[in-house]
């Protein structure tokens, strides 16, 4: 399984409609709205990087969204 | 199903609350049969008797894969796979468990077999709320804010005034029990609860389901023992009592009901303690009071318990505590500030190393480390803006490794259940 943090930065106004497409997305295991550089984390759980690839193309087609950057897990702590 | 992160928790305790209540309503007329009103401590063991047979049956079913996940992972935790055999390392956080849970039974059978309403008593059990977070203080090393001990203090209050009879005497001896006894195993069951919930197995996170059901091994284990040991210095027969109760068929069905709806409620509240701290989950929990009013109605429409205080003073008392839990619960809720830091590294310093660093601040819930623009993503989690300066900022700044971060709050959250 690999997991990835995709950071979002989208046009102002179109966050609520961004979000809601997001949700539909398969392989989105949680989404955040965040205050700063970025205004939306995205965490996706993929079996390969194809999958991968896919969920960043679904995104990236979605209005409003400006540009994605994403970050493959390599490690993890996490009291959950 | 995506939905909003900080609901999860509530909806886990609530749901494990409501399930309790109902639980309560049934413990209420399974122990007012003819050989478990006469004989708590019998009644006590066939709970864990029948339960540890029943709790077997439900977990096999749950282990059935359909299309390549198992129901149980479907319906009650993700991180569950199938029944399997407890590790090494679980080991100890489940005989303490299973302890605690079957003094904590016994404490509770000892106050109902001399008190005629536990009810007077037992309201104080909601003051484990303040046991715990006492107790997290020391073994989370995670001193409490004033939010979350005025939260708890509101909900404890609030659970006694909403839960206290008058139709009982004070009796010192049982308040004693409540108070060394009861409390203290509930707390510590609890915190172990969750020690094995955050514990990851081969890599993956603990389930639930595997954790319940090794508790009520361990518990049955525990309470033999202690109902042997009485058995054997009071001449008492409470052992061979709660067997042959137990084996027959009317009674059976009666404990396998009730402890087969109890499966459900901890297996909701052992995923709820994985996700917040024990105090936290017990101060949701304690809305068990509220759900329990229509089940008491029930009862009472069926004539299983007699008609309750309709006193205008003892209904406003028991209003104003069903006020103060909820406002207590609200309170918690609002109250929790989340944030990513995005961490960027010198060039000469091992990952592992920071990754470390990281992981040893207090508030801090994940590290990653990541391939890409960031060398680690953080996430934390504190009550106040000031305590994440104080606790987090400060201990990122004293990291030689970190070149430069950047905190960015989260505003609003959904995940996967």
């Amino acid at each position: 399984m690999i997991s990835a943090y995709i950071l979002i930065s989208m046009q102002p106004g179109k966050t609520d409609k961004a979000i809601k497409e997001m949700r539909q997305i398969d392989n989105v295991a949680k989404i955040s709205i965040i205050a700063g550089e970025y205004d939306i984390v995205v965490r996706a759980q993929v079996k390969n990087l194809e999958e991968l690839l896919d969920v960043t193309d679904k995104l990236q087609t979605i209005d409003g969204i400006n540009k994605t950057t994403t970050q493959i897990i390599e490690k993890e702590i996490s009291l959950q | 199903m995506i939905i909003r992160k900080k609901y999860l928790i509530y909806i886990l305790a609530i749901a494990s609350s409501f399930i309790a209540a109902a639980v309560t309503a049934l413990d209420s007329y399974v122990g007012a049969q003819s050989p478990f009103i006469k004989d708590p401590w019998a009644f006590a063991f066939g709970l864990f008797f029948v339960g540890a047979i029943i709790t077997i049956l439900i977990i096999l079913m749950l282990s059935i894969p359909i299309h390549g996940k198992s129901i149980g992972s479907k319906i009650l935790d993700p991180s569950f796979k199938r029944i399997r055999f407890i590790h090494k390392k679980e080991l100890t956080n489940h005989l303490i468990a299973g302890l605690m849970n079957a003094v904590n039974t016994v404490g509770y059978c000892a106050i109902v077999s001399q008190v005629q309403d536990p009810s007077v008593i037992l309201s104080f059990s909601q003051i484990v709320i303040l046991y715990l977070l006492l107790m997290e203080s020391i073994t989370e090393k995670d001193v409490p804010t004033l939010v979350e001990v005025q939260s708890s203090v509101i909900v404890t209050f609030g659970a006694i005034l909403a839960s206290i009879s008058l139709t009982g005497g004070f009796q010192f001896m049982p308040i004693l029990l409540v108070f060394i006894v009861v409390n203290p195993t509930w707390a510590v069951f609890s915190i172990y609860q969750r020690k094995l919930k955050i514990m990851k197995i081969r890599n993956r996170p603990n389930d639930s389901i595997n954790i319940r059901f090794w508790n009520v091994v361990f518990t049955l284990f525990f309470t033999t023992i202690i109902l042997f040991i009485k058995d054997i210095f009071s001449s008492s027969n409470h052992l061979i009592s709660g067997l042959t109760s137990s084996i027959h068929p009317y009674y059976f069905l009666l404990l396998a009901t009730t402890m087969g709806t109890t499966f459900f409620a901890y297996v909701l509240y052992i995923r709820a303690l994985g996700l917040g701290k024990a105090s936290v989950n017990n101060a949701i929990r304690a809305s068990t009071i509220i759900f329990a009013i229509p089940f008491s109605i029930l009862l009472l429409k069926l004539g299983y318990i007699t008609e309750f205080s309709t006193d205008p003073v003892m209904l406003l008392i028991k209003i104003i505590g069903m006020i103060l839990i909820i406002l207590g619960i609200v309170s918690f809720a609002l109250t929790i500030i989340k944030a990513y830091i995005f961490i960027s590294i010198k060039p000469g310093y091992s990952s592992r190393e920071t990754m470390k660093s990281l992981w040893a601040i207090r508030g801090v819930t994940h590290v990653t480390v990541t391939a890409g623009r960031y060398d680690f993503i953080v996430k934390v989690s504190t009550r106040t803006l000031m305590k994440g300066y104080e606790r987090i900022i400060r201990k990122l700044d004293e990291i030689d490794a970190i070149k430069k971060y950047h905190w960015e709050s989260v505003l609003k959250e959904w995940e996967k259940i």
